[in-house]
């Protein structure tokens, strides 16, 4: 009974062969519909911020800079690969590229910048509809969130030096507010 | 009448004046509110009944003006009822009765609210800190709504949890916060006389990511289900659907049924994983690495499963509230009938090659024993319990998702031991592979072309309370939600199935061998992130700045040659 | 030629203990269905090993002279058996005893290190690996006294081929006792008890790092080889070749041959608790008192 047992266990790998892959060598191929690196295309791109404003991990920034000028950071260092952003951009700019391995020790590398050149409105670009008709989702539709593009951050800002006498300050703390919503809302 | 009815009438009969309220939106939810002086009467009356405690859930309802709310979740598993009752007290005099002493599984979840809302609960054992690390200023409850989700208060250095002191004879053996059979960090300090266990005292939640606080303060409803399938590297279907499913009861939403089905899949696939994977963790845990390597293998085919239906290796970003995103065609059905019947072959090999190995056994039957008794006290939820002869399991006690169509068995032993858990989780695996067939089956012919999502006319209204469980392959994992405005819910609690089960780590580690602490504690299949969800900075670790390397190394160094 | 032959033993033994290894982490990956890492793997593994560098994180001198002391009381074990049958100069001034003494000294020199790091883990590994060596080092012993026994005389080559001289009762119990005990000796799944990863993080060798780390793998190499050499030349040694060349040739298939047992037994094997290990040992103990008591009547 033992010895049945055990023979058992070293005939599995008889059936099943060797399943190493070689991998750095030779990768195993994406399948179709991964969501690896998502990757701007700024011929496309309207600047909306609808991938800013429905990503949930908060990793794309916008600002406008000046009047015509609004930057798009795209910082992978958080990113999910949740596809959200894709999913939601109104022009298709975005797609689910199959690129994974992206392991770096230098943020530049998985960073993604564009500037857009914005014309009429300063606020949203141009008003879209999104692909999943969610009223959940289109209450984010507008304008976009308070960021920074400094320190690339919008969760984290922290009081330094706190102490418990300073609860009073926590109290009157007031998280930036969203931007005023502009006029071109609803569709 | 119905269970229901009967039971809101009882509550109204006995409580009279201190009952204030009682409405749902579902027919198997009941949401009761009551006055404080209530609570321990109240929830004495639903356990008589036969109730099984859930978890607690405290918030701030200060936006109504109200103060703290306390609300605690009881299961009627025969009935397939969820009773809520909730109760207000004011911010100057925040204090309930405790139902620890007679509810023992309420214990966490009362204590959590110590920390997190300062709330007092009269009576309590045992009202040590919990979640908070133990540099938290005194004062300051995360979970209010005055204080920012970033709060960051520097660390301080000397102090440290007080672990309690170690029965005579025996001495303390650190399992953690790091250690090999752990694999996220947790402490337990294990008392042993010789090799063997005389107690255990465990120090948890290091891995609080504020995950509850930032959803009632920054994210959205739809990008909740994101950051909610991240509560757990495993579960993750387990936590968006349950989400899901809590807002769109809440809200009275009613998803597409092919939805429905596709979130069963990913379910069932969910579990198929977890399964594997644990099967192949406990072979390791008792140093048989050949289980492990061959139960992954299987384990693998899974994942690129995943990979082709979500394009995740987990089974990531498939759930939204309000249906589903990606669809299961034809071609994908057909890959998931091709691999599940390998994984069949595959898992059956390697079944016949173990399970009656005695050289297993000798290290599993007998070890981390718990009666049905001691079970059912601590709540214990999943296969843990159903190892114990409990017959439970909340996809046909509470059917949710599609499980009100598909046939299973539900997998019951009950030597109480490791061993039972292991018999449960692997036979589990088969009625997995049954159930995704059948649905399967269902989105071929009768749901074909129906739409994935529904469109949801205008905002979720505010402070609607919905409730949901899924059978997570843990357990049963809880989800609470209360509406609120700003297009976010105002308070989302998740209470993962390791809650009540690590509670009851400590009974099952009584007198066992110190060889055995690694399979005893992987036997539950701790989550320590899903448990740990909850509350906003971790330890210690969190310093201001980040070390460089070469900082980090001489460090450690100066720390290990002073000691 | 005696005086070379003490060279050969090293040499012997060093080159092949990690290609041994090599063999076994090979072979254990292929019934894990894993490729594994190649053959000279573990070579490599030792040569990091001793190019990085040595944490004194026990902060004493036991701590830190344990793993020479341990390797090189390992070294003069090997030194000293008899390789092909013949003996070699150290001969004269040892027997079984010096042999059983030198590999003592080398698990005690762990354990002095263990016990030095002040780790808790160590410390729990060392009570665990002093247990099974108060067990297991009679095992031995009886071996070689059933030699003794044979032959009547206490030289340690005596004793190593006395076994296998006429092949009776106390001859296969003996065989059987020492294939049961195999696996102990060598410190493979089921009894890799002391170092116990998931429980308590390789034990005594949990504090060690660099080329004292080097050393203890060093030092464990060598001691699986040496057991399972001591199964070839006292069980076997009747079908061993008398030229030196070809004999150690066949030595080394046969050793081969043992290893492979090892790592199919290993892989194939949940870790006892200790508590069921000693039970198990204390068995093997008394079947091998049996069979010296079989020799002792002639049997
Ligand atoms: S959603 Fe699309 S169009 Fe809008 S800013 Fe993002 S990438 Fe540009
Ligand atoms: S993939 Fe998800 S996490 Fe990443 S940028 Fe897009 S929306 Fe954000």
């Amino acid at each position: 009974m033992w010895l049945w047992n055990k023979i058992k266990q070293l005939t599995i790998p008889s059936r099943t062969g060797v399943v190493t892959l070689r991998y750095p060598y030779k990768p195993r191929p994406a399948p179709a519909g991964f969501r690896g690196q998502p990757v701007w295309d700024h011929t496309k791109c309207i600047g909306c911020a609808g991938c800013a404003s429905n990503c949930p991990a908060r990793t794309i920034f916008l600002r406008d800079i000046c009047q015509e000028i609004r930057i798009l950071i795209y910082d992978s260092s958080r990113c999910t690969y949740c596809g959200r952003c894709a999913d939601l951009c109104p022009e298709k700019a975005i797609t689910m590229s199959e690129n994974f391995e992206l392991a770096t020790d230098n943020r530049q590398d998985i960073t993604q910048t564009i500037e857009l050149f914005m014309m009429t409105c300063q606020r949203c670009g141009r008003c879209y509809d999104l692909e999943i008709k969610n009223a959940l989702d289109k209450l984010q539709m507008l304008g976009y969130r308070y960021d920074s593009l400094e320190v690339r951050k919008v969760i984290g800002q922290s009081t330094p030096e706190f102490e418990p006498e300073h609860l009073e300050k926590t109290a009157t703390y007031r998280r930036p507010e969203k931007l005023e919503k502009s006029s071109c809302g609803k569709d | 009448m119905s269970r229901k009815e009967e039971l809101l009438n009882l509550l109204k009969d006995k409580l009279r004046g201190k009952f204030l309220a009682g409405s749902s939106l579902e027919d198997k939810r009941l949401f009761i509110d009551i006055k404080k002086e209530a609570l321990v009467e109240t929830a004495s009356l639903l356990m008589k009944e036969g109730a099984r405690y859930q978890m607690g859930v405290g918030y701030e309802a200060k936006k109504n003006g109200q103060g703290l709310a306390m609300v605690h979740t009881f299961a009627f598993d025969a009935d397939s009822l969820l009773v809520a009752i909730r109760a207000l007290t004011t911010e100057d005099k925040p204090e309930f009765d405790s139902l620890t002493p007679f509810i023992p599984g309420a214990g966490w979840s009362e204590r959590e609210y110590i920390d997190l809302l300062g709330l007092h609960f009269k009576n309590h054992p045992n009202p040590k800190r919990l979640v908070l690390s133990d540099d938290w200023p005194e004062g300051i409850y995360p979970l209010r709504q005055d204080v920012p989700y970033d709060l960051m208060p520097p660390s301080a250095e000397e102090v440290a949890f007080r672990l309690d002191e170690a029965p005579p004879g025996s001495s303390i053996i650190p399992f953690g916060p790091f250690h090999a059979c752990l694999h996220e960090p947790a402490h337990f300090a294990v008392y042993v006389d010789g090799e063997e266990i005389k107690g255990c005292e465990y120090r948890g939640f290091m891995v609080h990511r504020g995950i509850e606080k930032l959803a009632a303060t920054e994210l959205t409803y739809n990008e909740i289900p994101f950051v909610a399938e991240r509560i757990c590297g495993i579960c993750g279907s387990v936590h968006s659907v349950n989400y899901a499913q809590a807002v769109e009861a809440a809200s009275g939403l009613k998803i597409p049924r092919r939805a429905e089905f596709i979130r069963t899949i990913m379910l069932e696939i969910e579990r198929l994983h977890s399964h594997l994977m644990w099967l192949g963790v406990a072979g390791h845990l008792i140093g048989f690495d050949t289980v492990f390597m061959q139960a992954w293998r299987i384990r693998e085919k899974i994942m690129w499963l995943a990979e082709s239906l979500t394009g995740n290796r987990k089974t990531y970003g498939m759930v939204i509230v309000g249906g589903v995103r990606r669809d299961i065609d034809l071609t994908k059905a057909d890959l998931i009938k091709k691999t599940l019947s390998e994984v069949e072959k595959d898992m059956l090999a390697l079944e016949k090659a173990i399970i009656k190995d005695k050289a297993i056994h000798r290290r599993t039957k007998g070890v981390g024993y718990l009666s049905r008794e001691k079970a059912v006290e601590w709540n214990l939820v999943g296969p843990v319990a159903r190892a114990r002869g409990l017959d439970m399991d909340a996809r046909r006690d509470h059917r949710y998702a599609a499980y009100d169509e598909v046939k299973f068995d539900v997998v019951v032993a009950d030597s109480g031991d490791v061993w039972g858990t292991l018999v449960v989780r692997i036979k589990e695996i088969y009625e997995a592979i049954k159930i995704i067939h059948q649905c399967l089956g269902k989105l071929a012919s009768e749901l074909q072309g129906s739409p994935l999502a529904i469109e949801i006319e205008g905002p979720v209204p505010a402070g609607q309370q919905g409730l949901s469980v899924v059978e997570a392959p843990r357990g049963e994992a809880v989800h609470y939600v209360l509406t609120g405005d700003d297009n976010r819910p105002e308070r989302w609690r998740v209470r993962a199935p390791t809650y009540p089960n690590l509670q009851a780590v400590p009974d099952m580690l009584l007198n066992n061998k110190l060889a055995d602490f690694p399979i005893i504690v992987g036997s539950i299949d701790p989550c320590i992130s899903c448990t740990d969800r909850v509350a906003v900075i971790d330890r210690k670790t969190a310093a201001d700045r980040i070390l460089s390397r070469q900082e980090l190394e001489k460090l450690s160094r100066e720390v290990r040659s002073k000691t | 030629m005696k005086v070379v032959a003490v060279f050969v033993n090293l040499i012997y033994f060093l080159l092949l203990a990690p290609f041994l290894e090599g063999v076994m982490r090979k072979l254990t990956a292929w019934i894990q269905s894993r490729k594994g890492p190649p053959l000279y793997q573990p070579y490599l593994d030792l040569l990091k090993l001793l190019g990085k560098e040595n944490l004194n994180s026990g902060g004493n001198w036991a701590f830190r002279l344990a793993p020479i002391l341990s390797f090189s009381s390992m070294l003069a074990a090997i030194a000293l058996i008899p390789l092909t049958g013949q003996a070699n100069i150290l001969a004269h001034s040892s027997d079984l005893m010096t042999l059983i003494y030198f590999l003592t000294l080398s698990g005690f020199c762990l354990l002095v290190g263990a016990l030095g790091s002040g780790n808790p883990f160590a410390a729990v590994g060392a009570s665990r690996e002093m247990m099974t060596t108060v067990m297991l080092e009679p095992v031995l012993a009886m071996l070689l006294i059933l030699g003794t026994v044979r032959i009547g005389n206490f030289s340690l080559s005596a004793a190593v081929s006395g076994v296998a001289v006429s092949r009776g009762g106390s001859y296969f119990l003996m065989l059987v006792v020492y294939l049961l005990a195999l696996q102990a000796f060598a410190a493979r799944q089921p009894f890799d008890i002391a170092e116990a990863e998931v429980e308590i993080l390789e034990g005594p060798y949990m504090e060690y790092s660099g080329p004292n780390y080097a050393l203890l793998r060093y030092t464990l190499n060598l001691k699986r080889m040496f057991y399972a050499w001591l199964l070839v030349s006292c069980f076997l040694s009747f079908i061993l070749p008398a030229n030196f060349l070809f004999s150690l040739l066949l030595q080394t298939v046969l050793i081969i041959v043992v290893f492979v047992l090892i790592s199919l037994i290993g892989a194939t094997h949940p870790r006892f608790r200790i508590d069921q290990a000693l039970k198990y040992y204390a068995l093997l103990l008394i079947l091998a008192l049996i069979a010296v008591g079989l020799a002792v009547k002639g049997w």
